[in-house]
């Protein structure tokens, strides 16, 4: 089978997303580089290859599989490179254009992001925030006709991109879901495989920070029962995530990203101001209720502490 | 006069080289940044622990030591504000440990994929080695960083872009296990740099001076240095020779300032500019970035500024002969790869895991006001924080990266330092490898 042709394009960036991707598990990032071929990517190829490879895709020379974009768009402003002396924007409006699959790859190409937060003019590629549209409008279409393919997080984990594109390439492109998310992906929470559940459901909070027991979810802001990804079943780095190192979930991977008061859980006469989706203030009144009444001890100690 | 404008990638972000020629040599050059994003203003008005996952997003490749002088200039601010916050050894040592991997993770990807793909333009054979996506080193360079980054996530969750510092110590609580994960991993990252970068064991690298580290080094830093000498990048690449370091890392980087004499590096001489900065808006701008100025001169800082300050035997008996070249400067960052590594063995050995990994600080962020700055070493050099809250919320918000020191635009009086150092360079191809030899990152430079 022919390789697939992927072109990779930065805009208002931290680079977050290629190191990422660069800290992909070994026999994926080979299989990824076989698999596709790389036309080019601004952080890794040699300089004088962006310009002439966008360049051939735009002349129509080279057909383009896969643009993958990283960063947000700043429409018709300053700040931002130019490409063969046209603005960053217009050059990728015209790869939009031509590109077989359009990725969104983390938060500030799919949502606008952290640049998008005080600046109006700077998007993601079909939304800003919660608001649909984005850069390119809430019609638009790749030529395989599927919208863009947001692939959310602050970065994306590696797998998740890597996945993606592998799948297009057997010729079986994700299902999407209404935000654009492959369904695989984000279909599990944050919450699911955090291996602190057991305090969730016994509520049983962390009180403070620094310990391997205790849920966030109830003093800490963690977002992991609404946060849509798979950061506790595709581990980071192969190794760990941030509720696995005691840092609650802060919901990166969702287009209200990054929240006020990231660190807190609020309460509203003493129930949490947000309960995880399908969860009603009763059910949740009267599972407290039974959870702090039957809370089993040991849940209650340090986990190495514990003599059974 | 002829002008040439280069759009360089291939490292973090992108830069603009606008370059002005007479006679066959570099008379003025311009290193424009031409991306901003605005995180000061972006902080402003919201709450303070907000900055910390905020912060690190500045940058892809060094957001941990930006979450790091977060930590620290809010911990300076409580401080400050008369409350006592206790760190406790074991988060302290955890803290070093993830900072000093994130920089050795940079400078092994800087080496293998941002600058020895330059060199091939000067020597095509080495492509089958160094070239893009194809070479084996590539290749093998990717792995050996992921030594480091898997050995943060195991202490930190995940890299990059993690929050797992926090005022008052840490938030994870590792186990035995996790820690001889650790080391295990820094170990490999020895053996490559034994097998890969230098061609002999460590012990014998670390007894190495002068013109012995050119003869006997082999590995691909010997390669390095070939090309080096071949292409007088010995000598091309000096600046202003005056270096700074602000913050350290025991016990292999110490602050201080250099010029004529080393001495301590003072907070209070740092100042900002943004008179050639598009910030200023008075039409002299041509870069995004501001311009940072010790003592109103300025300087360099990073791994090479570094071990001078630190008074690393090989590097400065390197720089006695070859000064602030690209010869001297890319040395230093590659030799830190390996002092860091032991360091960070050196201090797993006395991490006590009983101890708690955090101590409340006890301040309710919600009322508090105060300012603070952080200072810390980060894989460019110096990155200082400062941070005013009133109430609870940012109302300043100021971020110098290093590569502002060395990327910045000039003054009215001097060149930024990479400007000045491209002054009578004869080729642009030479040009580019000075302008990477300072690893450039540009989404942090104007942030
Ligand atoms: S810490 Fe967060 S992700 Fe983990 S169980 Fe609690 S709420 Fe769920």
């Amino acid at each position: 089978m022919e390789k697939l042709n992927l072109l990779w394009i930065q805009g208002l960036t931290c680079g977050g997303n290629t190191q990422s991707l660069l800290c992909a598990e070994e026999t994926l990032l080979n299989t990824f580089l076989k698999k596709v071929n790389l036309l080019v990517h601004p952080g890794l190829s040699l300089d004088e290859d962006l310009e002439k490879t966008v360049e051939a895709v735009l002349k129509g020379d080279v057909r383009l599989d896969i643009l993958a974009v990283e960063g947000a768009v700043r429409e018709r402003g300053k700040g931002l490179y130019t490409v063969l002396d046209m603005r960053f924007d217009e050059v990728l409006r015209k790869l939009c254009g031509v590109a077989n699959y359009v990725i969104a790859v983390g938060n500030c190409a799919a949502y606008g992001n952290i640049p998008a937060l005080k600046e109006g003019s700077v998007k993601g590629l079909q939304f800003r925030f919660t608001e649909r549209g984005g850069f390119l409008g809430d019609g638009f279409r790749s030529k395989s006709g599927l919208p863009v393919i947001n692939l959310t997080g602050c970065p994306v984990h590696p797998e998740w991109f890597i996945s993606t594109v592998l799948q297009i390439a057997s010729g079986r492109p994700p299902k999407l879901d209404s935000l654009g998310r492959p369904k695989e992906f984000y279909t599990y929470f944050t919450h699911d495989g955090c291996l602190r559940n057991q305090y969730y459901e016994w509520r049983v909070e962390a009180e403070v920070l620094g310990r391997k027991e205790g849920c966030l979810f109830y003093r800490f802001g963690c977002r992991g029962p609404m946060t849509r990804s798979s950061c506790n079943r595709i581990l980071w780095n192969g190794v760990s995530s941030k509720t696995r190192s005691g840092q609650p979930c802060f919901g990166c991977t969702e287009f209200d990203f990054p929240r006020e008061n990231i660190w807190e859980t609020k309460y509203n006469m003493g129930i949490p101001a947000e309960l995880p989706p399908g969860v009603s203030l009763r059910g949740y009144i009267m599972m407290s209720g039974v959870a702090k009444t039957f809370t089993p001890d040991r849940l209650r100690r340090r986990l190495l502490d514990e003599d059974d | 006069m002829r002008m040439t404008r280069d759009l360089l990638t291939r490292l973090e972000g992108e830069v603009e080289l606008k370059v002005f020629w007479s006679d066959g040599r570099i008379k003025d050059a311009y290193v424009v940044v031409p991306t901003y994003r605005g995180f000061e203003n972006i902080l402003k008005g919201r709450p303070i622990l907000d900055a910390l996952v905020i912060t690190p997003r500045v940058c892809g490749i060094c957001g941990h030591a930006h979450l790091r002088a977060t930590v620290e200039a809010i911990e300076d601010a409580y401080r400050r504000a008369g409350r006592r916050v206790g760190i406790t050894r074991k988060a302290e040592i955890l803290r070093d440990v993830t900072t000093s991997l994130e920089i050795v993770q940079n400078h092994i990807r800087w080496f293998y994929l941002y600058f020895m793909p330059e060199l091939v333009k000067l020597k095509p054979e080495l492509k089958e080695r160094f070239g893009p996506f194809t070479g084996s080193r590539w290749k093998e360079g990717i792995e050996a960083s992921n030594y480091a980054t898997k050995a943060i996530a195991l202490i930190a969750g995940q890299w990059p872009h993690n929050s797992y510092m926090v005022p008052g110590g840490v938030t994870c609580d590792p186990m035995e296990a996790d820690i001889r994960k650790v080391e295990a991993l820094v170990n490999r990252v020895i053996s490559f740099f034994e097998e890969k970068v230098v061609g002999m064991d460590w012990r014998s690298y670390l007894k190495l001076r002068g013109s012995n580290l050119l003869s006997k080094v082999i590995g691909d830093l010997g390669t390095f240095a070939e090309v080096c000498l071949e292409n007088g990048l010995d000598i091309a690449g000096r600046s202003y020779g005056r270096f700074l370091t602000g913050g350290s890392i025991h016990p292999c980087i110490s602050s201080g300032v250099k010029s004529k004499r080393t001495c301590e590096f003072n907070l209070s001489k740092v100042s900002e500019l943004d008179t050639h900065s598009f910030l200023s808006r008075n039409g002299k701008g041509y870069s995004w970035s501001k311009t940072a100025r010790y003592r109103g001169l300025p300087f360099e800082t990073g791994p090479l500024a570094r071990q001078i300050i630190s008074k690393n035997p090989r590097i400065t008996s390197l720089y006695r002969k070859f000064k602030d070249s690209v010869l001297v400067r890319v040395w230093a960052r590659v030799d830190e790869i390996l002092i860091l590594s032991l360091a960070i063995l050196e201090k797993l050995r006395r991490v006590d895991l009983s101890e708690e990994s955090w101590v409340d600080p006890g301040v309710d962020p919600k009322k508090f006001s105060g300012k603070g700055v952080g200072v810390v070493e980060a894989a460019r050099g110096t990155l200082i924080h400062k941070v005013r809250v009133e109430r609870g919320r940012i109302a300043y918000y100021d971020i110098i990266t290093p590569t502002v020191w060395n990327l910045g635009p000039r003054d009215d009086r001097y060149l930024g330092v990479v400007e000045k150092a491209m002054i009578g360079l004869t080729s642009r191809k030479i040009a580019h490898i000075v302008l990477r030899s300072f690893d450039v990152c540009s989404v942090c430079t104007s942030h």
